[in-house]
């Protein structure tokens, strides 16, 4: 367990998302990263009925790298999340709720692909499909033998930046941004995220926060010319 | 994990385990003649030499309507006194109506979970409907689970001073098992005619209590 990052990929103009996925493998297996199986992280979301009060919606998600948990994530509607970790029978709980949430099957969304070992670090690079429909890759990396993001962000970066080929900001992503937070005295604090002690429950938001931008857009992922240029300067080779 | 085919990813979240019906009997014993029945399982159960078990537990019911069906009942268990273990979230389904069965049958589904579950499932629209503190001795044979435990009544606005329901303790043997498995019914009957006559365990037919929670 170390501290994952989950970055969104441009797809490079005139590829189809199965050739951005087979460039990138190629790319990190020229680096010498070692092939590891597949994996798969999915998402459920379960909405409450009109007459229980404001709408609701519980987004269950799995991991195929913790095979016996299910993750939830209660967004109250008041801008509120409670998350819950639980063993993977939880899900059998959820069906004896049907008639309060019932789930919005047209919404099912899941990342798979392969997986890779690469020293310290696992990469993964996942094709989003939401109901059959590709909808764009996301690339999760970890750093294993760290716990807090703030001590490899640079490393992290680094790696991505040198089989990615983007330059990726230098700021921390988006989700470990500083956010204000009210404290047990009821002042407004603004607390550093990157300085936490990563936990799983940090990759399944990270997933659920790309899901829901994924789902909101109806159209295929926006190609950005910029990244493929950037993409052909970065002087790797690739077999 | 590393050599994990796409086949077995897709498999490992379906994989929940099948042991989801709680086969149950119930009696109790008072305080008086508690030490001779422990005396009695500890000779019976499994890990002889060993002290017994103890526990010390919060239990927390609540409930969640649902229009034209009976109320979801969903049960939250912590240890008192160790903040390490996991929260234990518990569904009941109603027991079965089968009078041939010589143990109460019902579903059951058990979750271990973390310590969020109680805002969870408060935001989720369940209600409290009761709350209590159980603390005794747990039992082991084979896969039947004794446990002997006095209850308490929580006293509002004191958390650590709670007062015993009744002067006696409840005493439970339960088994989790996959549907279907009815021999483990004749299993738990035998064990059961062991304990007389300190206690006497019974299937418990909840409809004859009233309208009892």
């Amino acid at each position: 367990m170390g501290v994952t990052v989950l970055q969104p990929y441009q797809i490079p103009e005139g590829k189809t998302g199965a050739q951005a996925i087979d460039f990138l493998t190629k790319r990190l297996l020229a680096l010498g990263a070692v092939h590891t199986g597949q994996f798969l992280v999915d998402c459920e979301t379960y909405i409450s009925a009109p007459q229980h009060g404001p709408s609701k919606a519980v987004h269950v998600l799995h991991d195929s790298e913790y095979p016996v948990t299910t993750f939830s994530i209660l967004d109250t509607g008041t801008g509120k999340q409670i998350p819950l970790v639980a063993d993977n029978l939880f899900d059998l709980l959820m069906l004896k709720m049907t008639s309060v949430y019932t789930s919005k099957k047209q919404t099912k969304i899941e990342s798979k692909g392969a997986r890779f070992e690469y020293g310290d670090f696992l990469i993964k690079l996942g094709s989003v499909t939401m109901m059959e429909n590709f909808k764009g890759i996301l690339i999760e990396i970890e750093y294993r033998p760290c716990v807090v993001l703030f001590y490899c962000w640079e490393m992290i970066r680094e790696v991505l930046q040198s089989f990615l080929g983007v330059t990726v900001a230098k700021e921390y992503p988006g989700y470990f941004t500083s956010q204000p937070v009210v404290n047990a005295m009821g002042q407004q604090q603004l607390h550093a995220k990157q300085h936490d002690i990563y936990e799983p429950i940090d990759t399944i938001n990270q997933y659920l926060e790309h899901f829901t931008n994924y789902r909101k857009q109806n159209i295929m992922p926006q190609v950005s010319s910029q990244s493929s240029n950037m993409s052909m300067n970065t002087g790797m080779r690739v077999s | 994990m590393n050599s994990m085919s796409m086949a077995q990813v897709a498999s490992s979240k379906e994989s929940v385990s099948q042991a989801n019906q709680e086969y149950l009997l119930q009696g109790s014993i008072i305080a008086s003649a508690v030490e001779h029945l422990i005396h009695r399982l500890r000779g019976l159960c499994d890990n002889v030499e060993n002290v017994p078990e103890t526990f010390h537990d919060l239990e927390v019911c609540m409930s969640m309507r649902q229009p034209n069906q009976v109320p979801l009942q969903v049960r939250v268990r912590r240890a008192l006194g160790t903040r390490d273990l996991p929260f234990q979230l518990r569904y009941i389904g109603q027991p079965e109506l089968d009078r041939s069965r010589p143990t109460l049958v019902r579903s059951s589904i058990d979750v271990g979970c973390t310590s969020t579950v109680l805002e969870f499932l408060t935001e989720l629209g369940c209600r409290v409907d009761f709350e209590y503190v159980s603390q005794g001795f747990l039992f082991r044979k084979g896969r039947m689970k004794i446990t002997v435990a006095k209850i308490f009544k929580i006293i509002p606005g004191k958390q650590n001073d709670s007062e015993p329901v009744c002067n006696s303790y409840l005493v439970e043997l339960s088994v989790l098992a996959p549907n279907g498995q009815d021999a483990i019914g004749d299993e738990m009957r035998i064990f059961a005619e062991q304990l007389k006559p300190l206690v006497h365990l019974e299937k418990i037919d909840y409809k004859r209590l009233g309208n009892i929670p």
